[in-house]
């Protein structure tokens, strides 16, 4: 699967690079963890049985 | 340069990408690349930002060969070769000093960003992807690039940190000599270390808040997701490729600021506080040129204890290639800011305690090489040396010599100078040892050590009486 490099990039060090990219780059990295956070409410729902 | 490849030897530092593989045959330096990289080969080569990188020297000379005449490690074939030209000599990121490690990472950086445009990336960030021309940084590892999957941060950047800029943050911001840290730890410093290093009001010196706190927490604190999940949310928030050149734009603008911040240095003024007449240093000068002109033109010169490059400067002009090995960092960065400044090809600065030279380094202490199986040179200056490691190191004498014999390829010459211990430099070594310590550091002795293990074809004494130098054959 070409998606995975033979080195292990870091999920956090992928993540702070959205940081160093400014103020753009910070938007984005805010947009990650927002989604993160509305999904867990999204999911719950469709969770149950 | 001095010993030709014969047969196929795989390079010990290349395995970490299995798609390509660095190899040598016939005297060349050659990789072979599986399907898929033979593939991001033929679209590199294709593109429009490798050929100029090619042309201007800032990635090593790279061309396909025919692939069938070289087996991979399996047995199977490479579905394409690609001959290198020869770096003329190897050299690790912890012989560097600061300005080259400095301009090694901008000159990764400048590669990166000229790849990002073109929807490339490399697939790593290391500093051991770099080599020299002299004092010209050169890109090596052609089998890094790939194009770039769009809305995908670098996934070398975490190396990136760690073997080029945290190296760049420990002396430009503590004024820590970042290479004995480098040569400990074959993947460079981690976030980890770094962290506790820089607390307090140092948490807020440029680049740390990011680089170094924010990038080891996010890393502790993402340590559980996989790197695809990640890859996919990111790409969903809207990272871009204009992102990506912008992360590296930055990076780039905080390297380019970084200076060092050296301690004092003794040796820095060695040129002007030593005892050199003007007449020694005439006659000193006449000496190494003759026998730097006495065979043919030697392919590699190691000057040993370099200083400020002067004799290196002066075997350049008669030899292939000079690597010019001292110990202070300071003096080395001094003397390759001068080089670079020259535009000099033929002098490596590097450095390295003769002492305590590079061990084999990484997997099986064989991934980089020890300083003694590269240092194999046509012709050998030892200048003003001797008596540093023989006093100040208290290396035996007879030690001394065979260390420096076995610096010289078969045939090689050695030019060796022998200071007195009549002269004020030596007495200044000796002031701070018991009398006697040093019973057979001797002119006498010195020669007949020498003799034992070369043919000595000349010998001068300076016009100040308290040194001689030799040029004596090895194995000759």
């Amino acid at each position: 699967m070409r998606h995975l490099a033979y080195l292990d990039a870091g999920s956090g060090s992928l993540i702070v690079q959205a940081v160093v990219g400014g103020v753009a780059g910070a938007a984005v990295a805010a947009k990650l963890y927002w989604r993160r956070l509305t999904a867990r409410f999204r999911r719950r729902p469709s969770d149950r049985p | 340069m001095t010993t030709p490849d014969t047969g196929v030897r795989v390079e010990p530092g290349s395995f970490r990408d299995p798609a390509n593989r660095v190899f040598y045959a016939d005297g060349q330096v050659l990789r072979g690349l599986d399907a898929r990289a033979a593939e991001d080969w033929r679209a590199l080569a294709a593109s429009e930002f490798f050929p100029p990188l090619l042309a201007a020297g800032k990635v090593c000379g790279t061309e396909p060969v025919a692939p069938d005449r070289f087996r991979a490690p399996d047995g199977g074939p490479w579905a394409a070769v690609l001959r290198h030209e020869r770096i003329p000599f190897v050299s690790h990121p912890y012989e560097w000093s600061f300005g080259m490690l400095r301009d090694a990472a901008l000159l990764h950086l400048e590669v990166l960003r000229a790849a990002l445009a073109a929807g490339f990336t490399t697939k790593d960030g290391s500093a051991y992807n770099l080599q020299w021309h002299g004092a010209r940084p050169v890109f090596i590892d052609v089998g890094s690039f790939e194009p770039a999957r769009d809305g995908e941060p670098w996934a070398g950047y975490r190396q990136f940190c760690q073997t080029l800029l945290y190296p760049l943050l420990l002396t430009a911001h503590l004024g820590v000599d970042f290479q004995p840290w480098l040569r400990a730890q074959v993947d460079g410093i981690p976030p980890e270390q770094m962290r506790r290093l820089f607390t307090g009001t140092r948490r807020l010196l440029p680049g740390v808040p990011t680089h170094v706190h924010l990038h080891c927490a996010m890393q502790q604190r993402h340590a559980a997701a996989t790197t695809s999940d990640v890859r996919a949310q990111l790409r969903t928030a809207g990272y871009s490729r204009q992102l990506a050149l912008a992360t590296v734009r930055r990076i780039e603008k905080l390297v380019r600021r970084l200076a060092p911040r050296h301690a004092p240095s003794h040796w820095i003024d060695y040129q002007r506080t030593c005892t050199y007449s003007a007449g020694d240093r005439a006659a000193k000068e006449r000496f190494v040129t003759a026998a730097l002109t006495a065979g043919p033109p030697p392919g590699l010169v190691l000057d040993l204890g370099a200083n400020d490059g002067r004799y290196a400067r002066i075997a350049a002009r008669h030899a292939g290639y000079v690597v010019a090995v001292e110990q202070d960092p300071v003096v080395v960065d001094e003397l390759y800011a001068a080089l670079r400044a020259e535009d000099q090809r033929r002098v490596l600065p590097l450095v390295m305690d003769l002492a305590d030279p590079s061990p084999g380094g990484g997997w099986r202490g064989v991934e980089r090489a020890p300083f003694a199986t590269r240092a194999r040179a046509d012709l050998v200056l030892a200048l003003a040396v001797v008596h540093h490691l023989a006093i100040g190191r208290n290396v035996p004498l007879a030690q001394v010599v065979d260390q420096l014999a076995a610096a010289c390829a078969p045939g090689g010459r050695l030019v060796v100078e022998f200071v007195h211990p009549e002269d004020p430099m030596t007495r200044r070594l000796l002031a701070n040892r018991p009398p006697g310590l040093f019973g057979d550091y001797r002119p006498d002795e010195f020669a007949r050590l020498l003799a034992t293990r070369c043919r000595i074809e000349r010998r001068a004494e300076l016009p100040s009486g308290t040194r001689t130098l030799y040029q004596a054959v090895v194995g000759g």
